[in-house]
């Protein structure tokens, strides 16, 4: 387990960058994960892409399937990767404190 | 080493970037005397182990030399097989679908000075680099997985289990003297990668335990619900545990559910099985993906646990040896291996082939596994 000191927080991540415990997300996570996944500029559309995995997650206890993203975001795939180049598990669940996808990926 | 740049520049990382522009076109590739006759052969024959000829409607010939590839390569061992391509074939080679190697020549001249470069590369260690073979009724290369060189759900290793196999079936590879092509699978774990469900032998690594569960970290690290759903028997459900006097939430196995697929090691990290006692092999037959004569089968599973023997595996290769010798000695021209144990009957084929049927292999996941149960009085004593 590493950990990452970032404006003065301190974060337990995996090798692949993702948060080990979805309680120590907070604003600097963003921000670090911004820096890490050469994101340029942080916008609302970031913020809602965040916003609506965190909440469907604390809901359901699971990162909901790309089509329910894009329908409750109401952002087709395509500008989900404009914001997130490397895609909606990679980068979006990375920003969002979510745990790191599994199966045959 | 020090970081040499490719010219990439991780600030701007959608700068300059191409994307989308998908594989290569394989015409760009062809031999001069395939890209001429594509779409136009009349015929072909094999000439011995390993060696094809095609013939095209204007009279060219294409000669292919078939040999096998371990598949696990370093970019060294492809040099050479470009250096050999080169050599002889002007730079142009093929690998197959079960991963062996082709080399193509258009003149018959050609073809023995190839065989004989081939034949004559060996490693340090006394094995064929290139051995010649894989064709018409014998047994080619082994489709198999990552096992414990890459993978992290395995219950056996691939490269391990191929090669101590191939070694066995030697002859076979270089030889044509069965019934109908023998084709045998590999994979690691039962995600079954490649082909093990569909061959004539198929070798698939086993788990024999239950999942171990790491409380402290599971609902951290797992999207809890995907485990519960990955479960083919229902025997995980959620619960509630005190981790250091902490409630955590967490799931429960139901172990006498559980039939160690490793499903949900998948899908969540902290409930490994891999062990080294419990995990092992089980041999499955009589499956083909082809429709001559018969329709394409599933294999079925015919030894239900050998261990794990590193590096050489010998009960398992003592195992499949005997059921190549009995289908080689008992089944018709022709007769795929299935095709065989269905002709005879499986009682005969667990006779001839000396294998001990256990109630492992009786079928019993839901309700097709009623249809393999024997509704007849036909069966021999």
């Amino acid at each position: 387990m590493a950990q990452v000191d970032f404006q003065g927080k301190t974060f337990d991540v995996d090798e692949d960058g993702f948060i080990l415990d979805y309680n120590q997300f907070c604003e600097e996570w963003i921000q670090y994960v911004k820096e890490q996944e050469g994101i340029d500029e942080l916008t609302d559309e970031h913020k809602l892409v965040v916003k609506v995995l965190q909440e469907y997650y604390e809901k359901n206890g699971i990162a909901p399937m790309v089509r329910v993203l894009s329908k409750l975001t109401k952002f087709k795939l395509k500008h989900i990767y404009e914001l997130f180049p490397s895609g909606p598990g990679k980068g979006a669940c990375k920003m969002a404190g979510l745990p790191k996808p599994t199966g045959c990926v | 080493m020090a970081f040499i740049s490719s010219g990439y520049n991780p600030d701007k990382p959608m700068e300059d970037r191409i994307t989308d522009i998908g594989p290569k076109k394989f015409d760009q590739f062809y031999p001069p005397v395939i890209a001429k006759n594509k779409g136009k052969w009349l015929y072909h024959e094999i000439l011995e182990p390993g060696v094809l000829v095609h013939v095209a409607e204007g009279g060219d010939e294409v000669y292919t030399v078939r040999c096998g590839g371990a598949r696990l390569m370093s970019t060294g061992l492809i040099r050479e097989i470009c250096e050999i391509a080169d050599k002889h074939c002007e730079g142009h080679v093929r690998f197959t679908t079960r991963n062996n190697i082709e080399f193509m020549v258009d003149d018959k001249s050609k073809l023995d000075p190839l065989k004989k470069d081939l034949e004559g590369r060996k490693f340090a260690g006394g094995s064929f680099k290139f051995p010649v073979g894989g064709t018409g009724a014998g047994i080619t290369n082994i489709v198999h997985t990552q096992g414990w060189i890459h993978c992290h759900t395995p219950a056996t290793d691939a490269s391990g289990t191929v090669k101590a196999t191939m070694d066995e079936v030697f002859g076979d590879f270089q030889n044509m003297r069965l019934p109908a092509p023998l084709r045998i699978s590999m994979a690691c774990c039962l995600n079954m990668c490649g082909a093990v469900h569909c061959s004539d032998i198929a070798i698939l690594g086993y788990h024999r335990k239950p999942p171990m569960l790491d409380h402290e970290y599971l609902d951290k690290l797992c999207e809890i619900p995907l485990a519960i759903a990955a479960c083919p028997t229902g025997a995980i459900k959620p619960s509630k545990v005190e981790v250091n006097g902490e409630q955590m939430k967490s799931v429960a196995v139901n172990n006498d559910r559980c039939m160690f697929c490793g499903n949900c090691y998948t899908m969540c990290p902290s409930l490994p099985l891999a062990d080294k006692e419990g995990d092992g092999i089980v041999l499955m037959a009589g499956g083909k993906v082809s429709n001559r004569i018969s329709m394409p089968k599933f294999s079925k599973v015919v030894v239900a646990f050998l261990p794990n023997e590193t590096p050489r595996w010998p009960t398992m290769t003592d195992t499949i040896k005997k059921m190549i010798e009995a289908y080689s000695s008992d089944a018709n021209k022709y007769e795929r291996l299935g095709e065989w144990a269905e002709r005879i009957g499986w009682e005969r084929f667990f006779e001839k082939c000396e294998l001990p049927f256990t109630h492992h292999l009786i079928d019993d996941f839901r309700d097709p596994a009623y249809y393999t149960w024997r509704q007849s009085t036909q069966f021999k004593f």
